[in-house]
């Protein structure tokens, strides 16, 4: 069986208790810290040799983040563990919160201790209220076993972690967005500088990670970074992942397995291979945000720089799978039509380049296509590039890779006036 | 107006916050639950408890997606759009909802019972195609499942959780 | 200092500057919407992409986002910045409606401009145009969404730069919506400028709406008279008529914006029943009679009783022009010189800001946004001196702490502590924050030169005295502290009080650091003429009762406006035996007078005004005068009876009409009242070389004049418990003169409040906005009750609002009896 490392205590239908969490080792970190084993330094630099990087799709060194908040830097300082996950495909915070919260929140004060913060945020999306609901459960427990409050284990930390739940979009997921959400201010993005980890939440440095970042923490720190890094199956590569896969296979889920294990292996050992009469056509390999994968690269591992390697990127490893009988213009529309909604309205490529390229887009799949719209497509998917952050760009992802690999089925769409798939009803 | 009994809670909790306004969508969530949206009225009242002007308030309620500004139905039904829900059947559910409760997308059957909105991806994509109903998530749906849902809500029986 | 290259040209800027600053600095205006100097960077609309070839940033960036650095080399017409400015122009383009043909902003239109500029001529996109709902947003700015390219200026400017919180984005993604809750009327003072920040035509000027294209409209830098900071404006005139009054960009005074009382005030000057023909005796006369008349009359009068017996009677609106002639001819005539304010006690206290202001104290309005600690006291910003809330809310944005004490409620955009006490504890306040501030500077040995013990402070509450004592720690503190004072409700001595303390912080910490805000628009040219002591206008109407005065020539001067009785002032004028009045104001004055003497107003004759900062401010005629072409034809067609007279054209600036009724027939040209204003004041001999776009600063260079508080009979706190202090003060709207005949501030505004504390309320069963009765002198007052706890106790704020009858006061300073104010059964 492959090393399960954040899934070590999952259970059929049911939630790991605080308790089964310390029999599997949990919290001993966290006693450590209060014992003075550890400082904020020492935290830093170990996650830095085990070369964890950021889940929540840049994929950016967690320890470099946190090092980035200065020295001398005000006070008081804050964590936010960014569980909005509203990128299409992706529901490995959901799973990961479902299976072994505790695992989350220990991870939230050990990085909440590397940074010198106070308070913790904890923001999710409305859509996970039972997620939230078990969070404020084992958040309670966690305050009276003194893993949280003033003096943690009687040591002269304190930290407290507060759940927010958002009112419900995906650009509150973007960090700088997140914290004008949690100031209670339109969650527009801010351009740095400065940067969050200088001028964050009340202009105090505050630093942003993905909760599957954070739930690494305890097992880092636990069993060292050599270990850490000996879970990857490329050399670049640290730890494991979780992976989301749907679409058409046989066993769409999450399922956590070495990074760098590759597509392929994923697809069809892990994920039940394709259904029957299904054949593989292309998948986005991390989300809605990232660029169509063909099939001539099912071979490629998936870890950061593997797939950047080929030009995809791994973003939140959330596979979604299609078949040769999915009609990827319609895709496409589909994905147009989320980023178009979400959009913050803030720039202009974002707020009217998306329902611009939606609306070619639809004409194509409905039937009024016409051949000019395939230059303009590509341009605009070029020039929403340009955009205030990173939103536009991802959307564009899959509409520079519809033409890019699958220009054919554009253009046949145009040819014939209609879509030549029937549409899945 | 609200109970006194809720906005002295609410206003301890907005107190206990660092800054008032962190507190704006919780306080919005807990006026929605009790007037089953946000009123202007409402909007007003909430307003007040984190010391910000309707408009500022106005600025978020009509930014998020979960805030109803206006009127909806006991059991507001979303039905998730988004890529994966939608290759696994999101029309036909869509399509099965509206011959059922007899309404459009963006409507509320006249008993003020269900309203019908879709949603964006709800980050159960295992599990297509899903909904969401109030903050309970259904997935894997078929006509019968949905028929079995709607039956159980309209009966008033508490839904079976599903999650 | 950066060094960078920005389309083949080398350009040095300050540390800090963004690109699109530099780029403008060489004259390439690199296309924008959302940057605007006064509101920084946003970087939302995308449109001043350029290419960014060498240096630390690579290929296309937003200009308005990166600081110019060493080694950038910067290609502003790169072909793919080029096309990519293009496509940023189709989107905005997307969902507007084309509607230039009927927008009042064609013409004048950024959008517009850089549309064509970018090229984008043909519509591609196939799909559905967005259409929103507009709104009601008051009597000042009409609401076109549909036009919006969401550039948030509005939002930007509304909320964050000017501090109010009723408009603002809503909704999401291509839907978001500028605007407020519900319609209504725009809450800030500010609101106005909205329509100049506005790149295309979502909010335009309801006052001007559909008069003209930019281009039909005469244009002239222009200068608002409307307070005492004199802000820059552009005016604008057609048919004979202003239109349009915009903000105009100055670098030591206004910034880019102004108020919206600045803004929507001249249509006074278009009034339909403005006096236009001369008359003598009730009948209609040329303006050559009327002179001629005047003048007999007048030599008559001074024959008879006299010289003396003759008054000439002015105001702060007057220009510098016609202050200097009319102090030129008072002399030469043996006329009593000039009374140009209403009340001693104001001229007294303007004299004195004046006289302690110098070179080195000044600090100009823009200055006072770095300060980083403010003392203002005596002063309600956003109602006497509207602009100088919008500069200390920047200092505010900038951390800086502010200190207001005064006994209004005070409420302003910005955070401030309010020390809320009665005027005549203001000046022993400051008295007692420079002894302190002195005496911890001879602790630390830094005593100067400067030996002398201000003067002693008299008895103080003691509830203040740790407030006192938190306030001169501040001041202690900044680096960089500025007081403010204001003129209007505060005693006698207290400008006196706040120059001395400037003056030891200007020892300390050797910045400028006094702002004064004077009773109007040339207050301080006013006294800077006079003669010395001071006459007002009261004392004349003494002379009058007395017997002493028999003729008054009122000069662009209303005394019913100002005269705090009535009654009496009937009375006075009755016994005149002339009484004759020039303005260009169908006031009450114009209405009684035997003979009447057109003027034109500053826009159909321009003129000189010195701020309060000692600032001379000069502009040049917008129109020429005469009857507006559409009052002319009774709306319809320009009349087809040609003529070489403009109707009503014949009148002219006060300063001439006034030099005629004195006889110089041969000195009414431009050269002739530069020399007569050098002649008058040496300070304004600069007049003459410095061109009227430029202005200049009339204070002396450096205060070695030792700082005396001038002794002056200060009125000490009303000892009685049962009595309220009448403090009559100034509203944003309503109170001042030019703008209170504007039809549209008069739609705008609102109900006037007579405030009082709630412990002077409560004993009275008053509540707020309560229907109360107080017995003046002169008869009964109705008028709805204010009643805050935010203000001093002990005192009745009355506004001097054009709707209240707070004439029937009586003699001030007044006194009111808690008996003589009881609730009113009206509702
Ligand atoms: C439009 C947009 C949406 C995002 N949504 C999420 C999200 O839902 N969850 C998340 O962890 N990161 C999200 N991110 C990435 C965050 O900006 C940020 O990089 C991340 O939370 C940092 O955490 P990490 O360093 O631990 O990955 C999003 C980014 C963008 C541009
Ligand atoms: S790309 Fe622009 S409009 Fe889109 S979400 Fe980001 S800032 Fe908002
Ligand atoms: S001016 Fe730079 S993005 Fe708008």
């Amino acid at each position: 069986m492959l090393p399960q490392v954040l899934f070590q205590n999952r259970k059929p239908r049911r939630i790991a208790t605080m308790e089964e969490y310390c029999r599997s080792g949990g919290y001993r970190v966290l006693e450590d810290i209060a014992r003075g084993k550890y400082s904020p330094a020492d935290i830093c630099r170990i996650v830095g040799e085990a070369g964890l990087r950021g889940r929540g799709g840049a994929g950016f060194p967690a320890a470099t983040k946190w090092m980035s908040v200065p020295v001398d830097g005000a006070y008081p300082r804050y964590l936010a563990a960014n569980a909005d996950e509203m990128e299409p495909g992706t529901f490995k915070d959901r799973m990961l919160i479902h299976v072994d919260p505790h695992t989350l929140i220990e991870g939230m004060i050990i990085a909440g201790y590397a940074i010198s913060a106070s308070k913790a945020f904890f923001f999710i999306r409305p859509s996970y209220d039972s997620s939230a609901m078990i969070l404020e459960r084992e958040l309670e427990r966690a305050r009276q076993a003194g893993y949280l409050g003033d003096n943690i284990l009687g040591s002269d930390y304190s930290f407290d972690i507060i759940l927010h739940r958002s009112g419900g979009r995906y650009i509150c997921g973007e960090a700088t967005a997140l914290l004008n959400a949690l100031m209670g201010k339109r969650p527009n993005p801010m351009k740095p500088p400065p940067y969050p980890t200088v001028k964050g939440l009340w202009n105090r440095p505050t630093v942003v990670n993905n909760v599957e970042t954070l739930a690494n923490l305890p097992h880092i720190l636990r069993n060292g970074p050599e270990w850490y890094k000996g879970l990857a199956r490329t050399k670049t590569g640290a730890g494991t992942k979780l992976f989301c896969i749907s679409g058409k296979v046989n066993r769409p889920g999450c399922v956590e397995l070495p990074i760098g294990t590759p597509l392929r292996e994923i697809l069809e050992e892990h994920a039940g291979g394709m259904r029957a009469g299904s054949e593989f056509k292309a998948c986005l390999p991390g989300g809605a945000s990232t660029r169509y994968l063909t099939k001539d690269l099912l071979d490629v591992e998936m870890d950061f720089d593997s797939l950047s390697a080929v030009g995809h990127r791994l973003g939140t490893a959330a596979i979604t799978v299609f078949d040769q009988k999915t009609c990827l213009v319609g895709v496409t529309l589909n994905l147009l039509q989320f980023f178009a909604r979400e959009s913050c309205g803030w720039c202009t490529p974002c707020r009217e380049g998306l329902p611009y390229i939606r609306d070619l887009l639809w004409r194509i799949e409905n039937g009024e296509g016409r051949e000019e719209y395939i230059p303009m497509l590509r341009q605009m998917s070029r020039d929403v590039w340009n955009a205030y952050c990173a939103l536009a760009p991802g959307a564009a992802s899959p509409v520079e890779s519809l033409l890019t690999f699958f220009e054919d089925e554009v253009r046949e769409h145009i040819r014939l006036k209609k879509c030549p798939f029937s549409r899945p009803r | 107006m609200i109970p006194e009994a809720l906005k002295r809670e609410l206003l301890e909790r907005t107190a206990r916050a660092e800054h008032p306004r962190e507190m704006a969508v919780d306080v919005m969530y807990a006026l929605q639950g009790y007037y089953g949206y946000m009123s202007d009225e409402a909007m007003e009242e909430a307003a007040e408890i984190v010391g910000m002007t309707p408009l500022e308030l106005e600025e978020l309620a009509t930014f998020y997606d979960f805030i109803y500004r206006r009127p909806v139905g006991r059991y507001v039904i979303r039905v998730c759009d988004s890529a994966v829900c939608w290759m696994e059947g999101y029309q036909s559910v869509v399509d099965h909802l509206t011959s059922r409760l007899g309404i459009g997308l963006g409507d509320t059957t006249a008993d003020g019972l269900f309203s019908l909105i879709p949603v964006c991806c709800i980050g159960y994509c295992d599990r297509a195609p899903a909904m969401l109903i109030n903050r309970k998530v259904y997935g894997e749906l078929t006509p019968e499942k949905i028929d079995r849902i709607l039956q159980k809500l309209a009966t008033g029986k508490p839904a079976a959780g599903e999650e | 200092m950066p060094r960078l290259v920005i389309d083949d040209l080398q350009i040095e800027v300050p540390e800090g500057t963004k690109v699109i600053e530099a780029a403008e600095r060489l004259g390439i205006m690199i296309p924008r919407f959302c940057y605007h100097k006064a509101l920084g960077s946003a970087g939302a609309c995308r449109m001043c992409a350029v290419k960014f070839i060498h240096g630390p940033f690579k290929g296309l960036q937003m200009s308005c986002m990166i600081d110019a650095q060493d080694g950038m080399v910067v290609s502003t017409t790169d072909e793919e910045a080029v096309a990519f400015r293009r496509q940023v122009i189709e989107w905005l383009m997307m969902n507007h409606p084309h509607d230039c043909p009927v927008c009042d902003e064609g013409g004048q239109c950024l959008l517009q401009d850089e549309t064509v500029s970018g090229g984008h001529g043909l519509r591609r996109y196939p799909g559905r145009k967005r259409t929103y709902h507009d709104q009601y947003l008051g009597e000042f700015i009409a609401h076109e969404m549909n036009r919006c390219i969401h550039c948030y200026r509005c939002s930007r400017f509304y909320q964050d730069f000017a501090g109010y919180r009723d408009l603002g984005p809503m909704q999401i993604a291509n839907r978001v919506y500028f605007g407020r809750f519900r319609d209504g009327p725009l809450e800030s003072p500010f609101a106005g400028n909205l329509v100049d920040i506005c790149p295309t035509g979502v909010y335009t000027d309801r006052s001007s709406r559909y008069k003209a294209r930019r281009w039909d409209l005469q244009r002239v830098p222009f200068l608002c008279i409307h307070c005492s900071l004199g802000c820059s404006t552009v005016a604008s005139a057609r048919y004979r008529e202003v239109v349009r009054i915009e903000a105009r960009f100055n670098e030591s005074v206004n910034g880019h914006f102004i108020c919206d009382r600045g803004r929507f005030a001249y249509p006074y000057a278009n009034l339909a029943d403005r006096p236009r023909r001369a008359r003598v005796d009730g009948e209609d006369a040329s303006l050559a009679e009327a002179v001629r008349a005047a003048s007999g009359r007048l030599d008559q009068i001074s024959m008879n009783a006299g010289p003396d017996a003759v008054a000439l009677v002015a105001s702060d609106r007057c220009s510098l022009e016609t202050l200097a002639v009319l102090k030129r001819i008072s002399r030469e005539k043996g006329w009593r010189h000039p009374a140009v304010f209403p009340r001693p006690d104001l001229e007294h206290k303007t004299r004195r800001a004046v006289s302690r202001l110098d070179r080195r104290l000044a600090v100009s309005m823009r200055e006072l946004e770095s300060a980083d600690f403010i003392l203002a006291v005596g002063i309600d910003p956003v109602h006497e001196a509207p602009m100088l809330a919008l500069a200390l809310r920047q200092a505010f944005r900038e951390d800086a702490g502010i200190v207001v004490m005064d006994p209004r409620p005070v409420s302003a955009p910005f955070d401030f502590d309010h020390v809320a006490i009665a005027p005549a504890e203001i000046g022993g306040c400051l008295s007692r924050i420079t002894e302190a501030l002195s005496a911890l500077q001879a602790d630390s040995a830094a005593q100067g030169k400067e030996t002398r013990r201000p003067e002693a402070a008299g008895p103080l509450r003691a509830d203040l005295d740790s407030r006192i004592a938190g306030i001169v720690e501040r001041l202690r503190g900044s680096r960089n502290p500025v007081i403010v004072c204001g003129t209007d409700i505060v005693r006698d001595s207290t400008p006196d009080r706040a120059a001395d303390l400037a003056r030891l912080l200007l020892q300390l910490k050797a910045r400028p650091c006094l702002f004064f805000v004077l009773p109007g628009p040339n207050s301080f040219g006013a006294v800077l003429l006079a003669e010395s002591p001071g006459r007002s206008f009261s004392d004349v109407v003494q002379d009058i009762e007395q017997g002493k005065v028999k003729a008054l020539l009122v000069v662009e001067s209303d005394p019913f406006k100002n005269f705090p009785d009535r009654e009496r002032l009937e009375r006075a004028l009755d016994r005149l035996d002339l009484l004759a009045a020039m303005d260009y104001l169908p006031t009450s004055v114009v209405g009684r007078a035997h003979i009447v003497l057109p003027t034109c107003t500053v826009f159909e004759c321009g003129g000189s005004f010195i701020n309060q900062e000692g600032r001379v401010q000069r502009v040049e005629p917008v129109h020429e005068g005469g009857i507006p072409v559409h009052q002319v034809s009774g709306g319809g067609h320009p009349p087809r009876v040609f003529s070489h007279e403009v109707p009503g054209g014949e009148i002219e600036a006060a300063w001439r009409t006034a030099l005629e009724v004195a006889g110089y027939t041969n000195a009414r040209d431009n050269l002739s009242i530069l020399k007569i204003m050098a002649e008058e004041h040496p300070g304004f001999a600069r007049c003459r070389d410095i061109p009227t776009s430029r202005s200049f600063r009339v204070l002396p260079d450096a205060g070695d004049r030792p700082p005396v508080c001038e002794e002056t009979g200060d009125r000490a706190a009303p000892e009685a418990a049962d009595t309220l202090e009448v403090v009559l003060v100034d509203r944003f709207f309503g109170t001042e003169e030019l703008s209170g005949y504007s039809p549209v501030i008069q739609n705008a505004d609102s109900e006037p409040l007579v405030f009082l504390h709630v412990r002077d309320a409560e004993p009275l069963g008053i509540a707020h906005s309560d229907w109360i009765s107080i017995a003046l002198e002169g008869g009964g007052l109705e008028v709805r009750a204010g009643v805050s706890a935010q203000m001093a106790e002990g005192v009745l704020v009355i506004p001097r609002h054009r709707l209240l009858e707070w004439q029937k006061l009586g003699p001030v300073p007044a006194q009111i009896p808690f008996g003589r104010i009881s609730r009113a059964g009206k509702e």
